[in-house]
């Protein structure tokens, strides 16, 4: 929480600059008075670990995760064992195990896709198309009628996917085909994404990290100031650097 | 295995030998067998009900016991009992089957002896399917009284495990029903806990929420002392949860408040609260799944009966969203079900809302939905059509008498389902009042036969609807129509009817006597038709009237009667005094005692019609007003607090004066 209280006492900040700026139109702000002023700004080393902790938490990171643990004191708001589970599910479905990946996030917790049948409908979507991928025709229409007809019946949405899906079936040239982009890497990837952000959330987690959340607020903050002053601005957000102003 | 179900289908052939194995002595081939089972049932609710069919939860359960007793010596054990508890946790998952196969194994206790475990993972599995099994209509209800009971609740609250405390939030949610259960609760030090989750981590919050939903429903002391928390704190802490990220989170906080605003709008006023509550729900509605689904319930639980809160959603453009959202693709029927009662509450008082919703291309939608494959969602068309035909201006313009919206609604009629029929029923009660133009159309397409035989139905709500449309429709209708409806109903029927055992059914026969007889002398007629078999029912019902509606119903029967000619007059007065020789006073007298001024007003006006000066025999019917002691009991009502009384019961001692003393 206080994370966030920094964040807004630095926008305040920026608000009062602006203000003192509105009478002056887009005054100009050296470099030198700007990092004099960012000087003043104070931030606890204490929050910045913790934001860089849930970062490595929230994105899986546990061996790195760990080591900070051990380097920094910083404590994760969440057993680091539940970490290495979830990768290794989100990893199952990224290689395609899917069958894998369901057992593994059931031994985790039960709930997780017994009450979310839309994640389950894609994981099970998922698992079709990666016997289609291994051209297992026969076993993917089974399955299709078995396992994935009946959740169509519960649900109009799904029962359009699955038919989409099914249409690969259709096509000698998958990768050539309409719905070809079921079979791309990034099918696998958003699947993949969306039972690491369940399992995150079962866990009483946020399932985004905060990181960028504040990133964006300094971007929006940064647009905020450009209509009233020119000031050392950070374009790469990659490198932080004090960009002079273009005057 | 001797197989049971025959013959087996290519896929429940490996079910049975899952099953089978089960029993296995070998326990890595029943683990197995468990996990197997486990990972085909969950989120799949098909197989879930193959293996219920195929015995699976008691076998499972049987391996749960025996794992139980075992566990403390091994660890495979363990294992077993863990997924066993699982398995047997996902059949009690949205599956009342297997709800209900769960509690017959017997598994219940077994579960509650997990959470006692040394071993986390044991204790995570027992509260989960525990949580599992209470969040089922037909889970046993938790007794708050028994004080052991009541220490285990706590200690499940009190718990550092969040799966146990989600499981006596679960509880709470399930069984409290009662504002003694409510009471007990908070005496408990139940509420304290419940707003310390609040500020807990997000699955505590989300299982806080709904426990105080339940334990503050319609308790204004419950209420009362959670907004007072700590000078407001608890009630801020809510306010701010309906701008969570966690939409579920949400969606909850905005159920929690609407609940308080239920028991008092007081303790939101002038927080600007209740309009920035419709517009989150409305946003909500956006949502997929569970949340936009029950978005749109919550908003109706919100605006019911409330006209103030539902003219704050027509300015939020409430119809507009909503209509935008029922005009979607591959609406689930429970959403579309959602949307529909919305708008149906929306447009049940304001004619604005009404004028916006009905020339809307979505209105087509909600005609469509009377089609719709599922009952539900059927009986919530009804509802809003029966909302938006409430409108006299397009009542009056024929806007609702057409086939497109009639002929589905005639169709609803047979439908097997109770409520929408009744549904059906209390929309086209409404439709049928249309202003005399096209009431015949509504014979022609056979309305009238279909609403007789409904109220001739075993069901008394379906008979006393059916009538109710029928006393509509004959509402200011010409002779035509009601020679139609008279014609179908007979005058036996409705004889029969109006002695029917149930009072709603009653006020009905006797309302829709009342309008039939009612304008021309001709319709009067009916009522003397087969030796007056009409005429004496009434009579009769009014001698043993159970309630204020019949007596006022009947009354004005005899009160249209009577404004006839002498026969008339004399017939009515035949009623009024029969039976009067062995009873001490005729009913009329204890009518015009009753508290009702309704009531008072309607055998008032049967006076003032006996005793029109200008027709014949006036002065014998005074006469026998006089003796039977009914005008003395008017001169005791000439400062009658009903103003409408007083005047008539003048008008009568005015007339008695001119011709009662001759």
């Amino acid at each position: 929480m206080s994370l966030f209280w920094i964040v807004i006492r630095q926008l305040a900040e920026i608000e009062a600059m602006t203000d003192l700026l509105q009478a002056m139109s887009k005054k100009v702000i050296t470099r030198e008075e700007w990092e004099k002023k960012l000087n003043d700004v104070k931030i606890r080393k204490e929050d910045m670990n913790k934001l860089v902790m849930n970062f490595l938490v929230t994105e899986g990171y546990v061996e790195a995760a760990e080591k900070f643990r051990m380097e920094s004191g910083t404590e994760p708001d969440i057993d680091l064992a539940t970490i290495t589970d979830r990768m290794a599910v989100k990893k199952a479905v990224q290689c395609g195990n899917v069958e894998d990946a369901i057992e593994k996030v059931n031994d985790l917790n039960p709930e997780i896709l017994d009450t979310n049948p839309q994640l389950f409908f894609h994981l099970q979507q998922q698992r079709l198309i990666e016997l289609i991928r291994n051209g297992k025709v026969e076993e993917a229409l089974e399955f299709a009628q078995e396992e994935l007809a009946p959740r169509g019946e519960e649900n109009q949405s799904f029962l359009e996917e699955l038919e989409r899906t099914v249409a690969l079936l259709a096509f000698e040239d998958v990768s050539n085909c309409p719905v070809g982009e079921l079979l791309d890497m990034s099918q696998r990837l958003k699947t993949a994404s969306e039972v690491n952000a369940a399992i995150l959330t079962s866990q009483s987690h946020e399932k985004d990290p905060k990181l960028p959340s504040l990133l964006k607020m300094l971007i929006w903050a940064q647009n905020q100031l450009d209509k009233k002053a020119a000031y050392p601005r950070i374009n790469d957000l990659s490198t932080a650097k004090l960009e002079d102003p273009s005057v | 295995m001797p197989s049971s179900v025959s013959p087996a289908t290519s896929a429940s052939r490996p079910s049975t030998d899952l099953v089978a194995r089960l029993s296995s002595s070998d326990l890595q081939v029943q683990l197995k067998a468990l996990r197997d089972i486990k990972n085909q049932i969950i989120g799949n609710r098909t197989k879930k009900l193959t293996f219920i069919k195929l015995g699976a939860v008691p076998a499972v359960a049987s391996v749960l016991a025996d794992a139980f007793d075992a566990a403390s010596c091994c660890a495979s054990s363990s294992d077993l009992v863990v997924q066993s508890a699982a398995a047997l946790g996902s059949f009690a998952c949205g599956v009342d089957a297997g709800v209900r196969a769960v509690i017959d194994a017997g598994a219940l206790p077994y579960f509650v002896r997990l959470l006692s475990s040394s071993d986390e993972k044991v204790v995570d599995s027992g509260a989960r399917s525990l949580k599992m099994i209470y969040q089922s209509k037909l889970a046993p209800k938790y007794d708050f009284s028994e004080k052991v009971n009541m220490d285990f609740l706590l200690s499940l609250l009190n718990s550092e495990n969040e799966n146990v405390n989600g499981l006596g939030a679960g509880i709470i949610t399930h069984s409290c029903e009662t504002s003694a259960e409510q009471k007990v609760l908070c005496d408990n030090g139940v509420l304290l806990k419940l707003i310390d989750f609040l500020e807990g981590s997000i699955s505590q919050r989300d299982a806080s929420l709904e426990s105080l939903a339940s334990v503050m429903k319609d308790n204004t002391e419950v209420t009362s002392k959670f907004v007072e928390y700590e000078g407001g704190r608890a009630l801020n802490l809510l306010v701010k949860l309906t701008s969570e990220r966690s939409t579920r989170t949400r969606l909850l906080a905005c159920a929690c408040l609407i609940i308080i605003r239920n028991v008092s709008p007081g303790y939101l006023k002038g927080k600007g609260i209740e309009t920035k509550l419709i517009c989150y729900l409305l946003e909500l509605l956006e949502e997929p799944g569970q949340v936009g689904d029950e978005a749109s319930f919550t908003l109706s639980s919100f605006i019911e009966d409330k006209e103030d809160l539902q003219k704050l959603a027509f300015d939020a453009n409430a119809i507009d969203l909503l209509c935008t959202h029922l005009q979607k693709d591959l609406l689930q029927p429970q959403r579309l079900e959602g949307i529909l009662l919305a708008l149906a509450h929306i447009c049940s008082r304001l004619e604005v809302c009404r004028a916006k919703l009905l020339p809307m291309q979505a209105f087509d939608s909600v005609n469509d939905a009377l089609r719709h494959d599922c009952a539900d969602v059927r009986a919530a068309a009804c509802m809003c059509m029966r909302s938006v035909s409430r409108s006299v201006q397009n009542l009056s313009a024929g806007f609702f008498m057409n086939e497109k919206i009639v002929l589905p609604l005639l169709q609803l009629l047979h439908d097997p389902t109770l409520s929408v029929q009744l549904a059906a029923l209390r929309a086209i009660s409404n439709i049928v009042v249309d202003f005399r133009t096209r009431k015949s159309s509504f014979v022609r397409w056979g309305g009238v036969k279909q609403l007789v035989q409904l109220s001739m139905s075993m069901n008394p709500s379906i008979r006393s609807n059916s009538l109710w449309a029928l006393k509509n429709l004959t509402f200011d209708a010409d002779n035509k129509c009601k020679e139609g409806v008279y014609g179908e109903l007979t005058a036996s029927s409705l004889a029969s009817l109006i002695g029917d055992p149930e009072p709603p059914v009653q006020e009905q026969a006797l309302a829709l006597v009342r309008n039939l007889i009612d304008g021309s002398l001709d319709s009067v007629q009916y009522v003397f038709a087969e030796d007056s078999i009409v005429l004496d029912a009434v009579g009769r019902q009014l001698q043993r009237a159970s309630t204020a509606e019949v007596g006022m119903q009947g009354m004005y029967v005899l009160c249209n009667v009577a404004s006839g000619g002498e026969v008339h007059k004399d017939a009515v007065m035949d009623q009024l005094l029969r039976d009067t020789k062995n009873s001490s006073s005729p009913f009329i007298t204890q009518f015009l005692q009753s508290n009702d001024s309704r009531l008072r007003t309607a055998s008032v006006w049967v006076v003032v019609n006996l005793t029109t000066p200008s027709c014949r025999g006036v002065s014998s019917r005074i006469g026998k007003l006089r003796n039977a002691g009914i005008i003395s009991q008017l001169k005791n009502m000439v400062n009658d607090p009903c103003l409408d009384v007083k005047l008539r019961v003048r008008t009568i001692l005015g007339q008695y004066m001119t011709f009662g003393d001759s």
